[in-house]
């Protein structure tokens, strides 16, 4: 049986109401996007969605001993435990509840199948003129085997407030898992947004995160995206712009190794002017990893003065791992600033030779210029833990014994 | 402390170094000099162990192990530097992470801790005030934008905290102003000691000024065809090469 049969077969058992039914429904219809969607093109989820999963996550328990060995020590935090939400922190002009429902329209057939079926996610709404000092940590936890979880999130800001958010979604049931995660995000006017994703998962697990911004004039949103595990994982990144002097700001750090496969999609439709957009994203891939970066920057007819600007940088660090990269611009107004670049390389052999010349051995210097590379994403990096973590599992990753931080 | 024998090295099917014969002892500075394509920067590359350079035959001794055995790394933990003649930029990393890494590892090598951090800044501090160096210079990215007088101002710096027993100035003076020229030297004066060597590579005559050799040696088409003391150096400088590579 494969997961369409299985997820067939789930929903004749619950009762669905009439309106998540047809969005099912037309789910089926579609299936699973195949290598012939264009946005599908380089990345197959034939592997992925064959698996006999789990579609009812049992209840467990958690030892605090496990989530401070996957927190980053923040103070704030959101726990989920196989959907259930446990912890949720006080905090004033902030009000957290877990999943709400919520639809807002056409999005993308996977998103679709989130909204007809998920029952899990956290919704939090941040009052008008607050600043949140302190980021928030979320951390999803899963003990179910073979477990398919669905995740539905919302995020509003409300005027002239400031947040920052660390997600991690942890797999701790030692078996091939999949997760459908939807974050829908609202920047209302003057609003500052960060949203940091650490994808470190385990080795069998698959993701497909989808995240849609919604900003409104003089906002600033900045997501950082960090994978340094995980089986399979696709990052759906849309941002709509819908008000003057909005800032979105992407960066990503893809390392991988083994058969590792990541995917990061990203989207800015720059629908006014005067507006601006910075895009980041590192690759480094190592054994037989396969990375794909597909950036679309759309600017729409009266959207003059944009500033847009889009970068794609990769190392391949061995023979038989790759990157299909695709920058895609479609501009449609004619007083715009857009520039992109994308490179594939590999280390430099006389940098390496300059360090080995200093005593650091091969595998430090490859490491330290590894870290080089990948230094723009990880020093702009806001929250300090989340830089200590980011220096840490790249070292870690690469099986050197290097501090990074000075 | 270096023997060399008979070496002779080159890049694939070119030899480069046709029979190099030279023993540098501990406390001695030697200066070679020679005319463009001589050699000297392809011993000085071979000597710290740049591994596009085949040794076709001859040894080269230092401190009683044979050098072309070790890997660069382990070149540098035995007391082996090589100021670059072009040093390498390398955007991302600051130049206090550059050396704190290449310390500890040398450190490490050596089965000692990592200096503590605040000796290390306190280290770092006296070899900057040395060689005249800026406080914000820490910070910078390792030899990115900097001038040519600033990247091998960085060379020495380096070498004045990895404190190496043999240390090779591949023209050290090209792209030095005066000024620059002098600082510079005179650190390489400080660092000097009983127990250390000094080989200086240089086309000029004008660096020897300032870094007194004991022997000055010619390299030519790949052989030392003359050496001497310091007398040899501004010979040179008044007559140039032709006198001696002519005979």
């Amino acid at each position: 049986m494969g997961l369409i049969d299985n997820l067939v077969k789930y929903v004749q058992h619950q009762n669905l109401p009439e309106n998540k039914r047809a969005v099912f429904d037309a789910f089926i219809k579609k299936g699973f996007p195949t290598t012939k969607d264009e946005e599908w093109k380089y990345t197959s989820l034939k592997k992925v969605v064959k698996p006999d999963y789990n579609l009812f996550p049992k209840q467990s328990m958690i030892d605090n001993s496990v989530i401070n060995k996957y927190s980053l020590g923040i103070k704030d935090k959101i726990v989920f435990v196989d959907g259930n939400l446990i912890y949720s922190p006080e905090i004033n002009g902030v009000k957290i509840t877990g999943f709400s429902d919520f639809d807002f329209g056409n999005t993308d057939v996977i998103s679709e199948l989130n909204s007809a079926l998920a029952e899990s996610g956290f919704t939090i709404t941040v009052e008008k003129d607050t600043v949140v000092e302190n980021p928030i940590e979320i951390l999803f936890f899963n003990f179910t085997k073979n477990s398919f979880s669905q995740y539905r999130n919302r995020i509003n800001v409300g005027e002239n407030s400031k947040i920052k958010i660390i997600e991690i979604i942890q797999d701790l049931s030692e078996s091939t898992t999949l997760v459908n995660h939807f974050t829908h995000v609202s920047c209302n006017k003057n609003t500052n947004v960060e949203y940091n994703k650490i994808q470190n998962n385990s080795k069998d697990s698959s993701l497909i995160d989808s995240m849609y911004i919604f900003q409104k004039q003089d906002s600033v949103c900045e997501v950082n995206t960090l994978i340094f595990g995980g089986r399979f994982i696709r990052n759906n990144l849309n941002f709509e712009q819908n008000g003057s002097n909005c800032e979105s700001n992407m960066n990503g750090i893809s390392l991988l190794d083994g058969n590792q496969f990541a995917d990061n999609h990203t989207f800015v439709d720059h629908k006014i002017a005067h507006c601006r957009s910075n895009e980041m994203y590192k690759g480094i891939y190592l054994g037989n990893s396969k990375g794909v970066f597909n950036g679309k920057i759309m600017v729409r007819q009266d959207a003059q003065k944009i500033d847009a600007f889009q970068s794609n940088n990769n190392l391949l660090l061995s023979d038989n791992s790759t990157i299909d990269s695709k920058p895609q611009l479609e501009i449609y107004a004619d007083d715009v600033k857009c520039s992109h670049g994308c490179t594939i390389g590999q280390l430099d052999e006389e940098a390496l030779f300059y360090m080995r010349s200093r005593g650091i051995g091969v595998s430090e210097a490859k490491a330290v210029l590894t870290y080089a590379f990948a230094s723009e994403v990880i020093e702009n990096l806001s929250i300090p833990e989340l830089k200590n973590l980011s220096q840490r599992l790249l070292a870690q990753k690469l099986n050197v014994d290097l501090n990074f931080s000075l | 402390m270096l023997k060399i024998k008979n070496l002779k090295a080159g890049i694939e099917e070119v030899q480069i170094l046709k029979g190099i014969n030279l023993e540098v002892k501990a406390g001695e500075v030697h200066a070679i000099m020679g005319p463009n394509g001589s050699g000297k920067s392809t011993l000085s590359a071979v000597i710290a162990g740049k591994e596009e350079y085949e040794v076709k035959c001859g040894s080269v001794d230092f401190l009683g192990e044979d050098l072309m055995d070790l890997d660069p790394e382990e070149r540098a933990h035995k007391g082996v530097f090589l100021s670059f003649q072009y040093p390498i930029e390398i955007p991302g990393i600051s130049v206090s992470n550059f050396i704190k890494t290449s310390l500890a590892e040398k450190r490490k090598a050596l089965g000692l801790d990592p200096l503590p951090a605040k000796d290390l800044l306190k280290m770092m501090r006296e070899k900057m005030e040395l060689l005249s160096i800026k406080k914000g210079y820490l910070s910078r990215n390792m030899n990115e934008g900097f001038s040519g007088g600033e990247k091998k101002r960085n060379e020495i710096f380096q070498m004045a905290m990895l404190e190496p027993k043999l240390s090779i100035l591949d023209e050290t003076d090209s792209g030095l102003d005066i000024d620059a020229l002098r600082i510079v030297a005179n650190g390489v004066n400080k660092l000097k000691t009983k127990d250390n060597a000094t080989i200086v590579i240089t086309h000029y005559q004008r660096l020897l000024d300032y870094i007194v050799p004991d022997f000055v040696h010619v390299l030519h088409d790949g052989k030392i065809i003359k050496s001497g003391d310091k007398e040899l150096a501004l010979e040179l400088e008044k007559k140039g090469y032709d006198w001696i590579t002519k005979k």
